[in-house]
């Protein structure tokens, strides 16, 4: 449900969630990346930071400087000069990946369950080479980074392309660093090793997260992926993967990042062309 | 400098915690009872940073100690002071007093006897432990693998270095807080908790039922949540929409990923152990969140032995935000005697 007006919820004494909707929309996404870039741009006294998520915008503040109240009447003064969302800047990165590899399937042995990228096959009932095919084609908005240092959410952009695989009933302990996977239609990578429920099908060869911040893809951050980013994965072979590692862990890779504004306006109209049929 | 004899069971570098970090999963970390680390702080004559959640001045790094604390051996004189749990400090096997700065000489032995009261204690020293800044703060996260020392819990061999004194040791040695403000951490702990933003998904009597049981502290808590065991708690009825069962889950405790995860925040997943996220938790969260903690209580929680009983108590946000300047206007050398 996408409601009327956003719902200001409180969190504890430091927090404020701007709510638009309890589901998950990419089209909601777009107006709250744009109250976010608002925010930013005429940042009202005593607000810390801002996390701009799928649905909602996180506000830390300090209540000892500022009211509750203050904040989200500055909100929703912001909210009501919004307007329709024209564009947003938004850059582009490719994410080379090795799809069906060896560590998402060792992961999927250590913990007893079948592999992974099998059973999202067999769940959207297509083969393998589909499930490659139909993730490389369409590009993927992140919603939000979080959960763990560099992580993020993500869903496909051509809604004809959309699929996923449900998250595992009991988490795993352990997942390998820079896997690829599914909860739900959330694509996303792990940046470290870490326990998860996602459904693996893939490793790609770059770091989603750098604490070292050797490459200069990192040189403002430790974290590549930022909310407002598209992904496009591209499909590598093992050989390709190893080259490409090699240049990450030495620093020199060459990450393919575009800067550009993205046209909200004509996505929107080419969403409304594809769901009624017309593409 | 100090030399590693013995790292203890977790020992980590910790200032107030780093802010900025939310929109790229980065957690605040830092001291888990910021107050007591604070006041250490403050014995030492140590910047003690803003309060806690806030982060806008990380103040000085000390090091967090989970009760079994580690045994150090200082090469260089120094002050420092010890506070929250009653980890009592030993200079070369002789008792030292907790919540009050004293000295060390080069060679002298540290090490702490086992707690009673609280889980975590901290060691301040004047100049603070000198470990580079990263992202603004010296807080390590130890899942993320950066900031404090390495990364990393200490292990025996580290050294760490210590800032540069600024003050002269004779004018803070023997100073201590006024004994009427040193915290008890005695059970049932008392953890005062803003209700929502989700109570309205759970069942009315559940509500009611969380803020009126006793709950124990799982065994397995830490830094990213404090797992409390008690009754089941169980959700609102009424029939589930399709798309919360696509985009959110089948459970009725999964709510589509929210950004409402600052420390504090009790999710309950599928209504069985609420957690209370900590200092290193995760930025968003997909689980109904029944309340979150006030800052200022946030120490009590990080106090709480495995076994040890919580009462949570609702209050309003005005309480909070009181409780919260209260508490600031503590952390000055109005609080401390011997000055």
């Amino acid at each position: 449900m996408i409601y009327d007006e956003p719902i200001v919820r409180t969190l504890g004494d430091v927090a404020l969630n701007i709510e638009f909707g309890d589901e998950t929309s990419v089209v909601l996404n777009f107006r709250i990346l744009t109250l976010d870039h608002a925010i930013r741009q005429h940042p009202p006294k005593g607000l810390i930071e801002t996390n701009p998520q799928v649905r909602s915008l996180g506000l830390v503040y300090n209540p000892l400087i500022t009211t509750r109240d203050a904040l989200s009447d500055h909100v929703r003064a912001l909210l009501k000069g919004l307007g329709a969302v024209r564009s947003l800047p938004s850059r582009r990165v490719i994410i080379p990946a090795w799809y069906d590899d060896p560590w998402s399937r060792e992961c999927a042995e250590a913990f007893g369950v079948p592999h992974n990228m099998d059973y999202i096959a067999s769940f959207n009932h297509i083969s393998v080479p589909e499930v490659i095919a139909q993730h490389t084609g369409s590009d993927y908005w992140v919603t939000g980074v979080g959960f763990v240092p560099g992580a993020f959410m993500s869903y496909a952009m051509d809604p004809r392309l959309k699929f996923g695989a449900p998250l595992y009933r009991t988490p795993r302990t352990w997942t390998h660093a820079r896997l690829l996977n599914f909860g739900g239609n959330t694509s996303t990578i792990y940046p470290i090793r870490t326990p998860g429920g996602g459904q693996l099908f893939g490793r790609t060869p770059l770091n989603i997260f750098e604490p070292a911040q050797k490459n200069r893809a990192f040189k403002d951050g430790p974290v590549l992926a930022r909310a407002g980013d598209r992904h496009r994965y591209v499909a590598i072979t093992p050989d390709e993967y190893y080259a490409i590692r090699a240049k990450v862990e030495a620093g020199t890779y060459d990450y393919e990042i575009e800067e550009g504004v993205f046209d909200v306006a004509a996505y929107l109209d080419w969403l409304k062309t594809v769901e009624a049929g017309h593409v | 400098m100090f030399e590693v004899i013995a790292p203890g069971l977790a020992t980590t570098v910790q200032d107030v915690g780093r802010s900025h970090g939310q929109a790229l999963g980065i957690p605040p970390s830092g001291a888990q009872d910021a107050f007591s680390l604070r006041v250490a702080n403050l014995l030492v004559g140590n910047p003690h940073g803003g309060p806690l959640i806030l982060r806008d001045d990380p103040g000085a790094a000390g090091l967090e100690m989970l009760l079994i604390g580690p045994k150090l051996r200082a090469l260089v004189p120094c002050v420092v002071a010890v506070t929250g749990a009653d980890m009592r400090p030993l200079i070369n096997g002789t008792a030292a007093p907790l919540w009050q700065a004293f000295a060390l000489k080069a060679d002298d032995v540290l090490s702490f006897a086992a707690p009673t009261r609280g889980a975590r204690a901290y060691l301040a020293v004047h100049g603070g432990i000198d470990v580079p800044l990263y992202l603004g703060s010296r807080a390590t996260h130890v899942r993320g693998g950066f900031g404090g020392f390495e990364g990393r819990p200490l292990k025996a061999g580290d050294r760490l270095r210590i800032g540069r004194a600024t003050q002269r040791f004779g004018d803070l040695i023997g100073r201590r807080v006024r004994p009427e403000l040193i915290p008890q951490y005695a059970p049932p702990h008392r953890v005062r908790v803003i209700k929502g933003p989700e109570d309205h998904l759970f069942a009315p009597a559940s509500v009611e039922l969380f803020f009126s049981t006793p709950w124990r502290l799982n065994a397995k808590a830490d830094r990213t949540g404090f797992r409390y065991i008690g009754p089941p708690l169980s959700f609102a009825p009424g029939e589930r929409p399709d798309y919360l069962i696509q985009d959110a889950g089948a459970d009725p405790s999964n709510i589509v990923i929210d950004p409402g995860a600052p420390v504090g925040t009790i999710q309950v997943p599928s209504g069985v152990e609420p957690i209370v996220l900590g200092v290193d938790t995760p930025s968003i969260g997909g689980y109904a969140r029944i309340g979150v903690v006030i800052t200022v209580d946030m120490a009590a929680v990080g106090q709480t032995r495995p076994g040890e009983a919580t009462r949570f108590v609702p209050v309003s946000h005005d309480e909070a935000v009181q409780a919260l300047r209260a508490q600031e206007m503590l952390i000055n050398d109005s609080s401390l005697a011997g000055v």
